[in-house]
C-alpha cells in the first residue's frame, strides 16, 4: 500500500477532508445515552462524580463531568454558540451567569413535569430555567489560631491585625465579585459603584495584601499558612475542615451574600432527557442527603433533607434571615470594566 | 524529501495542518473581526494604545529573557560537569536532568509554594541565619517566578546542549591544551563554541516555554504580576472579548516568534554551525 504513489491532489483532498470533517459532524462521537455536564472544579466535581454519577447511570445515562468555573462555562458556550453542538449538555452556574446565559440564548426553560423530585424542592429553588441544587453562603474564612474572628468586610482593611494576612482575588468568581460589591458598600459605594473598593484596595497593596489569580489558589495558600483570611463559601470552609485544616467561617454583620447554584439545560443539547435525569438525580433526597454530609456539606434544597448538625453550626436561623441576594442585573454589565480596573490597580 | 517518503510524513503533516495551522488561521481571522461584524485592525490598535497591555507585553518578554539568563547561569556548571564526565556519569547526569520532567509542571509549581512560603525551608533558614528579621513569604514577586521557572525549564536548556556535546570529539580540548591554552581560554574558545548550537536551541525552548507558562506565572506571581497568558485568559474567561484575546495571542506569537527566529538564525551562523 505504501508503494502506491500519492499525487499532490490526493494528499490535498485527504487533508481537506480531515479539516472539513468537524464541520460535517464527524466529530459527534459522544456516546449515545451520555451527557456532558459542567461542574465547578474541586469538591463539586468530585462529589458529583461519586454521588450523582451512579444515580444518573442507574437511570440509563452516562454522566461525564467537565470541571469549569461558572464564567469559563459561559465563555466556552458562547464560543461554541455558532456550532450546532454545544460544548456542554448541562451547566452548573450561579445567578450571575444565569442572567447572561438567558440573555445570549444559551439555555432553555425546563419542563418541571419531567422531574419526579420537583415538588420536593423549596419554592425558591424552583425556577423556570432549572432547579437550584443548593444555596452557597459566602462570607469570610479565617484561621482562629492566627487572627480574631472578623465581624465585617471593612474590618479586614481597618484593623491592622489583618494586614498582610488576607488573600484577595479579582472578578473571575462570583464569590469574589459579590465580596467586592459588599466592600464597596461598606466604604460608601453601591452595586454599580465600586470606586471606593478600588481606592481602599490600592491603599492596602503596600500593607501586604496578597492578590491571587483565583479562589483555588487562596485555599492552597491558606493551607500553607501564607494567608489567614480569605473570602469564601461555607462549602470551602467545610472542605478545609474535612481535611483537618483549622478554619472557621464568619458571617459579616452586614449580611452574607447568597449564591444559589442552578443546573441548566443547554440549548441544542442532543440528549435533553439525559439532562432531566441528571437534574432529577441532583435534587433527589438521597443524593442531597449524601451531599449535605461532611466533607461536602452542601446546603440541601430538597425539603425532605434536614440540615445536619454540622451545617447548623455554620448557619443559624438569624444568619439565614440576614442573607443578601445580589442584584446581578446591576452587577453584570459592570463586571468587565471592574475586572479591567482591578488589574490596573493591582498590577505592579 | 524523496517522493517515497510522503506517506510517512503525511499523518504528521495532516495533524499539524488540522491541529495547528487551521486553528491559527481561524484565530488570525478572529483577531481582525469586531463585535459589530466589521473587519480591520481595531483590536490591534486598541491593544497598542493601552499602556497596561504594552506593559504586560514588555514584562512578558523581559521575563523570558530573565529566565533564559538564569537557566544559562545555573546550567553552565552542569554542562561543564557533563563535558568532563565519563560515560557512566554522563548517563547519570542525563537521568537526573530528565527526572523532574516526569513530574507535572503544575505539581512542581505547587511544591514551590511550600519551598518559598513563610514556613518553607528557604525563609526559615534565612531568618535563622539573621538575613531577615523573621520568616516571611518569598512568593508573589518576579524573582520567585524567575527562580521557579528556571528550575522547571532547566532541562529544556540542558538536553540540547548535552546532545551536541555527546557528539563532540573531546580530543579538541587536548589539542588546545597542547597548544598552551589555559582552562578559561579552553572554555571560551573551545567548549562554549562547540556547545553554542545546543545552547541557542535551548534558549529558544526556554524562552518559548517561560513566556507562555500560565500556571507558574499565575500561581507563583499572583494577580499582581500579569503576563500575556493571564491577560489572554482574562479577555476570554472574564471579559468574553474573543477577538481582542485573539489579537493579544497573535502579538505574543509574533513577538516570541521573532525573537526565537533570531536565536535560530544565530545558531545557523557559519561560525557557530561549523562547530556543531
Amino acid at each position: 500500500m505504501l508503494n502506491r504513489k500519492l499525487s499532490r491532489r490526493s494528499v490535498m483532498a485527504g487533508l481537506g477532508g480531515l479539516v472539513a470533517a468537524p464541520m460535517l459532524g464527524v466529530s459527534r462521537a459522544r456516546a449515545a445515552g451520555s451527557i456532558v455536564a459542567a461542574a465547578f472544579p474541586g469538591s463539586w466535581e468530585d462529589s458529583y462524580r461519586t454521588i450523582v454519577g451512579p444515580v444518573v447511570k442507574s437511570a440509563g445515562t452516562e454522566l461525564v463531568l467537565a470541571p469549569a468555573l461558572a464564567q469559563d462555562q459561559l465563555a466556552r458556550l458562547r464560543a461554541s454558540q455558532s456550532q450546532s453542538r454545544p460544548a456542554y449538555d448541562a451547566m452548573m452556574v450561579s445567578p450571575g451567569q444565569t442572567t447572561d446565559a438567558i440573555a445570549h440564548g444559551l439555555i432553555e426553560k425546563i419542563d418541571p413535569s419531567k422531574l419526579k423530585n420537583w415538588s420536593k424542592l423549596l419554592p425558591a429553588a424552583q425556577t423556570e430555567w432549572g432547579p437550584n441544587v443548593t444555596v452557597e453562603i459566602t462570607g469570610i474564612a479565617y484561621n482562629p489560631k492566627l487572627v480574631p474572628k472578623p465581624k465585617t468586610y471593612r474590618e479586614l482593611f481597618d484593623n491592622p491585625v489583618y494586614h498582610g494576612k488576607v488573600g484577595w482575588s479579582g472578578f473571575g468568581s462570583n464569590t469574589a465579585t459579590i465580596a467586592w460589591v459588599e466592600i464597596a458598600k461598606a466604604f460608601g459605594g453601591s452595586e454599580d459603584n465600586l470606586s471606593p473598593a478600588f481606592k481602599i484596595l490600592a491603599e492596602h497593596l503596600n500593607k501586604g495584601a496578597v492578590i491571587t489569580s483565583n479562589n483555588q489558589q487562596q485555599m492552597a495558600l491558606y493551607q500553607q499558612n501564607e494567608i489567614a483570611v480569605f473570602i469564601s463559601t461555607v462549602g470551602n470552609v467545610a472542605n478545609l475542615r474535612g481535611r483537618g485544616v483549622e478554619c472557621d467561617f464568619a458571617h459579616p454583620t452586614t449580611g452574607s451574600p447568597a449564591l444559589p447554584v442552578a443546573l441548566h439545560l443547554v440549548k441544542g443539547s442532543p440528549n435533553p432527557d439525559g439532562v432531566y435525569q441528571y437534574m432529577d438525580a441532583a435534587i433527589s433526597a438521597d443524593v442531597q442527603r449524601q451531599l449535605s454530609m461532611p466533607p461536602n456539606e452542601v446546603l440541601p434544597t430538597n425539603t425532605d433533607v434536614p440540615l445536619t448538625d454540622s451545617l447548623k453550626s455554620f448557619i443559624s436561623d438569624a444568619d439565614i434571615k440576614n442573607l443578601i441576594y445580589p442584584n446581578w442585573a446591576k452587577i453584570n454589565p459592570n463586571r468587565a470594566a471592574w475586572s479591567a480596573e482591578f488589574d490596573r490597580v493591582v498590577k505592579k | 524529501m524523496t517522493r517515497g517518503g510522503v506517506p510517512f510524513v503525511a499523518p504528521m503533516l495532516a495533524l499539524s495542518i488540522a491541529g495547528f495551522l487551521v486553528p491559527l488561521v481561524v484565530l488570525a481571522a478572529f483577531s481582525f473581526s469586531d463585535p459589530a461584524g466589521g473587519f480591520g485592525l481595531a483590536n490591534y490598535a486598541k491593544l497598542f494604545a493601552d499602556p497596561l497591555a504594552l506593559q504586560v507585553l514588555f514584562d512578558t518578554l523581559a521575563l523570558g529573557f530573565k529566565v533564559v539568563a538564569s537557566t544559562t547561569l545555573i546550567g553552565l556548571p552542569i554542562i561543564l560537569l557533563f563535558w568532563h564526565a565519563g560515560p557512566r556519569e554522563r548517563s547519570l547526569i542525563v537521568f537526573l536532568t530528565l527526572l523532574p520532567m516526569l513530574v507535572s509542571n503544575v505539581v512542581r509549581t505547587f511544591a514551590w509554594i511550600v519551598i518559598l512560603g513563610r514556613q518553607g525551608p528557604v525563609s526559615q533558614t534565612l531568618a535563622q541565619l539573621g538575613f531577615i528579621p523573621a520568616p516571611r513569604s518569598l512568593l508573589f514577586n518576579e524573582t520567585a517566578i524567575v527562580v521557579v521557572l528556571s528550575q522547571i525549564e532547566l532541562p529544556l536548556l540542558l538536553l540540547p546542549v548535552m546532545a551536541v556535546l555527546s557528539r563532540t570529539d573531546r580530543s579538541l580540548v587536548s589539542a588546545a591544551e597542547t597548544l598552551g591554552a589555559g582552562p578559561w581560554r579552553i572554555l571560551a574558545t573551545v567548549i562554549l563554541p562547540l556547545a553554542a548550537p545546543g545552547i541557542l536551541a535551548g534558549w529558544v525552548l526556554v524562552f518559548a516555554s517561560a513566556t507562555t507558562s500560565y500556571v507558574t506565572q499565575s500561581v507563583i506571581g499572583g494577580a499582581r504580576h500579569i503576563y500575556l497568558p493571564q491577560y489572554i485568559y482574562r479577555e476570554v474567561g472574564v471579559l468574553f472579548q474573543w477577538p481582542s484575546a485573539a489579537a493579544i495571542a497573535f502579538v505574543l506569537l509574533a513577538t516570541t516568534g521573532i525573537i526565537m527566529a533570531a536565536m535560530a538564525m544565530l545558531s545557523r551562523h557559519p561560525r557557530l554551525a561549523s562547530h556543531g
